[in-house]
């Protein structure tokens, strides 16, 4: 019973750390620590996950979370004409639509949280090289197409992006 | 206990490493140099930059030590000599390196001056051409181990060793690692000479002397991963296993540190460029070839 109550304040603080971070993205003046806080917020998440016991997941997730979110901030830096990410800008904007989408958004994942039959906690957790191979044999399974879809989606989005960002051949020889 | 004494052989490693680079890089052995320049820099006042975005300044060294420490908590010295055996091990290693980044970032951007940021921004550059080529040599690793544990990846190499069983594998590991840890040709955040220092520039005193910790940890948790992924961890005749491990893991850091040295620098564009163009598909064929290898030959 103590591991579990030890479990559920590791998790409350972690969750909190999220948030936490989160609201911090949007508190800043400056792109770079507004990257770094929404990193921050995603590793938390991820040390969640370790403390629900899904490693795999839980590795994965700070992994690419430093590498994603770092590679966001370079592209940020590229293209907003802030020089290194020094200049201070606001980092909020359509303040009224935000607080609308965010308090919307608020509502609907408390309503879920509440009224989904959330069923019994899983009492034998498998180990983590057991999840591992579970996880491997669920993507290369059942949920192949999905993933394969959602990946060539992101990869289409990210020629998109660079094709629009690069100026045309016309203007780049004046 | 296991762990304390596994800190103090790194601490050791640590030292003897700077001492290989002092040596690389002026020419003449001086087992106490490495010694003197830490009491030189904790003698020194540690300045702090005008206007600095303090938070970041001060969290970038620590964070770089405490990336390089998680990594070697992974990497295995001998039987049971290992601070934690995780099951995601190799991936736990990459996610601690990966923070070298952040780290880097961090400590570029939080003195405020504009040759720490270049040097910053100019890392994380460099990451996009050596991070795929961290990643993909590993997974080849881990098939042939079907395992991402970095004991049972020893343990696989019983038979032949990785550099013998996927040698592009290896050579593509070890110039992506010598980029994660800025070593030469690949040491443009620092730059000595065009960019005065780079990230180093802002630093002095007792946080140049962590940074410079932190950098030899990293330097370190990366030759104990080639060993542990290539060179059979602390498998070897005669000797005992935690002897193996370090003489390989000092003979790697060793050639790390110093080979780079005979060539020129090499420019971001060129890097990334080489890393998109020739590394991503030799690290696709190495995984194509493992797994063909690893399905008909039982080895």
């Amino acid at each position: 019973m103590t591991g579990m109550t030890a479990q559920m304040i590791f998790l409350a603080f972690f969750g909190a750390a999220a948030v936490w971070f989160g609201i911090v993205v949007f508190r800043t003046k400056s792109m770079v620590r507004s990257a770094l806080a929404l990193l921050f917020s995603q590793t938390a998440v991820g040390l969640m996950f370790l403390v629900m016991q899904a490693e795999f997941l839980g590795v994965l997730q700070i992994m690419m979370m430093a590498t994603e979110m770092s590679v966001m901030a370079i592209f940020m830096v590229m293209f907003m004409m802030d020089p290194g990410g020094m200049g201070a800008m606001d980092m909020t904007h359509q303040k009224r639509l935000s607080l609308w989408a965010g308090g919307i958004g608020l509502v609907a994942a408390l309503a879920v949280i509440w009224l989904a039959a959330w069923g019994p906690a899983v009492p034998n957790i498998p180990g983590a090289a057991q999840q591992a191979a579970d996880l491997g044999r669920e993507l290369l399974g059942r949920s192949m197409f999905i993933f394969q879809s959602a990946g060539l989606t992101i990869l289409t989005a990210m020629v998109a992006a660079t094709m629009v960002a690069i100026a045309p051949r016309k203007e780049r020889k004046e | 206990m296991t762990i304390i004494w596994i800190l103090l052989a790194f601490l050791v490693g640590a030292y003897l490493i700077a001492v290989l680079e002092s040596w690389a890089v002026h020419g003449r052995l001086q087992p106490a140099r490495p010694a003197f320049s830490a009491l030189a820099l904790l003698g020194r006042e540690s300045l702090l930059a005008r206007t600095p975005d303090r938070l970041f300044f001060e969290a970038g060294p620590v964070l770089l030590l405490v990336a390089g420490l998680l990594a070697v908590a992974v990497i295995p010295l001998a039987p049971g000599l290992i601070v934690t055996d995780l099951a995601t091990g190799a991936l736990f290693l990459n996610a601690a390196l990966a923070y070298v980044l952040v780290a880097l970032i961090m400590a570029g951007w939080g003195p405020n001056g504009a040759y720490g940021m270049i040097g910053g921004w100019r890392f994380l550059g460099q990451f996009v051409a050596y991070a795929m080529l961290i990643v993909m040599p590993i997974t080849a690793v881990a098939m042939r181990a079907e395992s991402l544990s970095t004991v049972d990846i020893v343990t696989s190499q019983a038979a032949l060793w990785n550099i013998a069983y996927q040698p592009v594998g290896f050579a593509l590991f070890v110039v992506a690692a010598m980029g994660l840890a800025w070593l030469p040709p690949l040491d443009l955040p620092t730059a000595p000479g065009d960019l005065a220092g780079g990230i180093e520039a802002e630093y002095t005193g007792v946080r140049l002397a962590v940074l410079r910790l932190a950098r030899m940890t990293v330097i370190l948790a990366l030759a104990g991963a080639t060993v542990t992924f290539y060179l059979g961890g602390w498998l070897g005749p005669w000797l005992p296993a935690p002897v193996w491990s370090g003489l390989k893991i000092l003979l790697v850091a060793g050639l790390m540190v110093s080979a780079g040295r005979l060539v020129p620098r090499v420019r971001e564009a060129r890097y990334l460029a080489l890393s998109w163009k020739l590394g991503i598909p030799l690290a696709l064929t190495n995984i194509f070839l493992v797994g063909v290898i690893a399905l008909v030959v039982p080895i």
